[in-house]
């Protein structure tokens, strides 16, 4: 008989209660484990979908006149343009050092035309690449668009009176309404949206841009940083940060983490309140037993070692079990979080794991030093 | 010789100023190696209290208690644990005894703390229990066991450690008066071997193995008489 035996013998003695204060750890630990390692992988995915949301780097000429509005739109040929942007261009963006960030460079060219004997501004981008730079839009007929097609903004549908199916005539040609824009709120709701293609051959300048739109993956690199490498890569051209998306797409992400720490640390508080609960009326229940064991010439270390390695056996287990199948569930759950390729997180499941098995230690000291404090007499007589 | 308990002015009281109740009222008395004294009184005479401070399982509130030259009152938590153990060996009325362990596991209880091979400790052990005739139930839990057989097994724990004094708070109160004789054997046996023995009874039957009868009455020595003369006294008359 030696204290690592005896407390063997009263853990087996007392199975249920073992169980059930495992039960507790295990619960506590698993679900802190489990939420924080998807909100930390969420936190990823969701920056993964915000970068895929539009553009956040703006490539345009570098102008005399001062920038009205959105990057630029150069319409008309009032002002003094040093430099002109093509669509040779979109290689030299692609062929940064962090070419690799980015998701996609599409080209944009704006022109004023008159369509159907109403002037309006044209927008030209890749038909193939508009679902990439507006995914957003939304398309009654849910048209593509393809060479000899346009989509009508809101208002000019409105003021050309054309829906889907008619047709709009601008430069000797007539172009098939393939769809109408349901309103943005943004200027493309009075512009008329064909093919790059067709509107630089509208406008008679073949290969013209009149700026790119950028998307970048900053999960981990400043935005900055590209936009100083495409500076550097069409000297003549101004390549800005819309910050506006930059900074909301942080604070989105900031605020999931904010929202997962705080949701951990809720359950890990609750957890371990569980965890300490268990444990000191576990311990408390023992006092005469305590008592029995100091009138026979146990020293007090001997007492607070026979009730930590009780509790330490039982909340190493099952913390242990608890930061696994945590691990577990998170994984076999992240599908449902938009998760798309779940990864094993180890840091919240080491902390959970030290937090269950320093937390059911700590809940035995009280306990145990009250039980300590009191004569073997008063131990024995209590209860 | 110096007594092996030594008792000045010992006064026990419990609760607070509100429900402050005495339970020894400056009890002094000396008592030497080898004695076999039997503590009676009435009910709340303050007999169990007694026997707790002897045992050092509580300290008196006032008053200096001396057992095998340490004084009591001076030593820390753990000296008094560590008196328990090697000069106390202490029976309860109602045995304590650890119902998950075996009459074995509980009998080595007491030997938890010490690095002996584990083999020597069950031989300890089950020499004890087959010397208060428990031999062969040594893997009985306590639930298995008769009060009798219990309180012997509490006996053999009590005894592991070969102490030189023996307390006993009626140990055969739960007991038919057969196998508290049997209890009784053990005592006078153990006595026999030049031990100190202090046993509180309400049972005047017990009074002929003693050697010494301490009456109490309210917290106070009401009596104290010599019953026999020890053995080596008697020789020396
Ligand atoms: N823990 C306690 N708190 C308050 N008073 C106590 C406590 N223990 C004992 N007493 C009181 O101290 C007095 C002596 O009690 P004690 O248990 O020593 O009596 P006793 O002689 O052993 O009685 P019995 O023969 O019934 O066992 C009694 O009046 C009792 O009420
Ligand atoms: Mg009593």
């Amino acid at each position: 008989m030696n204290i690592r035996k005896l407390a063997w013998k009263n853990l087996l003695r007392r199975k249920s209660r073992a169980v059930f204060t495992g039960l507790g750890i295990f619960l506590g630990i698993a679900t802190f484990v489990a939420i924080s390692s998807i909100t930390s992988q969420m936190e990823g995915a969701s920056q993964d979908q915000l970068d895929r949301f539009g553009a956040n780097i703006v490539v345009s000429p570098r102008t005399e006149k001062l920038s009205l509005g959105f990057g630029d739109i150069a319409l008309g040929g009032t002002e003094v343009t040093h430099f002109r942007l093509t669509m040779a261009d979109k290689d030299r963006i692609a062929s940064i050092h962090h070419k690799a960030r980015i998701r996609s460079i599409v080209p944009i060219l704006m022109t004023g035309v008159d369509a159907s004997g109403k002037n309006l501004v044209w927008m030209g981008l890749p038909g193939t690449e508009m679902a990439i730079a507006r995914p957003w839009w939304k398309i009654q007929g849910g048209a593509m668009l393809t060479r000899g097609e346009v989509l009508l903004g809101a208002e000019a549908a409105f003021a050309l009176d054309k829906g889907s199916g008619g047709t709009v005539t601008a430069g000797n040609r007539r172009y098939r309404v393939a769809g109408v824009l349901q309103p943005t709120g943004e200027k493309e709701d009075g512009m008329v949206i064909a093919d790059i293609a067709d509107v630089q051959a509208l406008a008679k300048k073949p290969g013209a841009v009149t700026y790119f739109e950028v998307a970048a993956l900053c999960k981990d690199c400043p935005v900055e940083e590209i936009v100083a490498q495409i500076g550097q890569a069409l000297p003549g051209a101004r390549v800005s940060a819309i910050r506006q998306v930059v900074e909301s797409r942080k604070a989105a992400v900031d605020q999931l983490r904010r929202l997962g720490f705080g949701v951990s640390a809720i359950v890990l508080l609750i957890g371990g309140l569980m965890v300490l609960v268990t444990v000191m009326s576990g311990v408390q229940e023992r006092t005469r037993e305590i008592g029995v064991l100091r009138a026979v010439g146990f020293r007090s270390r001997s007492i607070f070692s026979l009730l930590f390695l009780e509790t330490g056996w039982v909340s190493l287990l099952s913390s242990l079990l608890g930061a696994g199948a945590g691990i577990a569930v998170a994984y076999l759950a992240s599908p449902a979080f938009g998760i798309d390729h779940p990864s094993v997180v180890f840091s919240p499941a080491i902390f959970g794991a030290v937090a269950g098995l320093s937390l059911g230690l700590i809940g035995a000291i009280p306990p145990a030093r009250r039980a300590a404090a009191l004569s073997p007499t008063e131990a024995i007589r209590s209860l | 010789m110096e007594p092996v308990i030594h008792l000045n002015d010992v006064s026990m009281a419990y609760g607070c100023n509100g429900t402050r109740a005495t339970a020894l009222a400056r009890i002094s008395f000396d008592i030497r190696q080898g004695e076999y004294v039997v503590i009676t009184g009435e009910s709340g005479a303050g007999k169990s209290t007694l026997l707790t401070i002897l045992g050092g399982l509580q300290v008196p509130t006032e008053g200096v208690v001396r057992i095998g030259g340490a004084d009591l009152s001076s030593l820390p938590a753990d000296g008094l644990a560590d008196f328990r153990r090697e000069t106390i060996g202490f029976v309860f009325q109602s045995y304590h005894l650890l119902p998950y362990l075996t009459a074995r596991e509980n009998v080595m209880v007491p030997m938890s703390q010490e690095r002996i091979p584990p083999r020597e400790k069950e031989e300890r052990a089950n020499d004890l229990l087959a010397s208060v005739g428990l031999a062969g139930k040594e893997d009985r839990l306590p639930s298995q066991l008769s009060g009798g057989e219990s309180q012997r097994v509490a006996i053999a724990r009590a005894l592991i450690h070969d102490p030189p004094v023996l307390l006993a708070d009626e140990p055969t109160g739960n007991l038919d008066s057969a196998t508290g004789e049997q209890i009784l054997d053990l005592f006078s046996e153990w006595h026999g071997r030049g031990k100190t023995v202090l046993m509180v009874t309400h049972n005047k039957a017990n009074l002929f193995r003693a050697t010494r009868s301490i009456r109490l009455r309210d917290g106070q020595v009401e009596e104290d008489r010599l019953l026999r003369l020890l053995p080596a006294e008697s020789a020396a008359v």
